[in-house]
């Protein structure tokens, strides 16, 4: 399971209603102890993709180098990614599996009328086929 | 040696640990050394073709090899090789 603590949170859902309507993204990080990652820090990234960021995300390479580096500088893992779905619910696409990486887990945040509604977290599987909902708990859950 | 950064999720096929001192004078002979070691890291990193899976960019100190010589990219003893996902998505 993933469990966000408040301030990465309320970091996650400002980053999510700022950019708002467009989608936003970012890194989680935090301990993992056996089944249980807790998100203790939230970077909020840039949106690097070039056409309609309404619809689309995309993650600089060097930006999650850069959030890896931050984890190890604070003996932190990087724990997975988080994203906004604007005026939609917080699945996991077709665009954001084919994209994704199996090795993390996502948050999708859903923002609705520039407020925070509900959010997922999904695990993707290495084909990039399916992902597999996963136990999350926040502040606002 | 050049060191190999290895990603918290796939600690778990390299003895847990965080970093991996490989042998290799290119980033393929060091990728190759790393997975030779661990045999679970390879279908972490590469296809059943042996190509890079499509998430999986490839750094030597700041440089995306992709942008240097790819896996010919040569390598020194101070190096530090990233493996760094592509991530991106969308309603």
């Amino acid at each position: 399971m993933i469990k966000i603590e408040q301030e990465a949170w309320d970091l996650m859902v400002a980053h999510a209603r700022k950019t708002y309507p467009n989608e936003c993204c970012g890194a989680m990080l935090g301990p993992i102890d056996g089944g249980t990652k807790t998100v203790r820090v939230a970077l909020p990234l840039e949106n690097a993709y070039p056409g309609a960021q309404r619809e689309r995300y995309e993650l600089r390479p060097e930006d999650l180098l850069y959030a890896e580096r931050e984890a190890r500088k604070n003996g932190m893992d990087l724990i997975g990614i988080f994203h906004s779905h604007p005026d939609c619910d917080a699945y996991f696409s077709k665009t954001d599996l084919e994209n994704s990486c199996p090795w993390y887990s996502f948050v999708v945040l859903s923002i609705q009328k520039g407020q925070f509604h509900h959010a997922n977290s999904w695990l993707p599987n290495m084909e990039q086929t399916e992902a597999a909902q996963e136990e999350l708990e926040h502040p606002n859950a | 040696m050049p060191k190999i950064l290895i990603p918290t999720p796939l600690r778990q096929f390299a003895d847990k640990r965080d970093t991996v001192e490989v042998s290799g004078a290119t980033v393929g002979e060091a990728l190759a050394a790393l997975t030779t070691a661990h045999p679970d890291m390879k279908k972490n990193l590469f296809n059943d073709e042996g190509k890079l899976r499509s998430f999986v960019n490839v750094y030597l100190n700041d440089e995306d090899i992709r942008f240097l010589e790819k896996d010919k990219t040569a390598v020194g003893a101070g190096d530090t090789i990233s493996i760094v996902p592509s991530i991106a998505g969308g309603r």
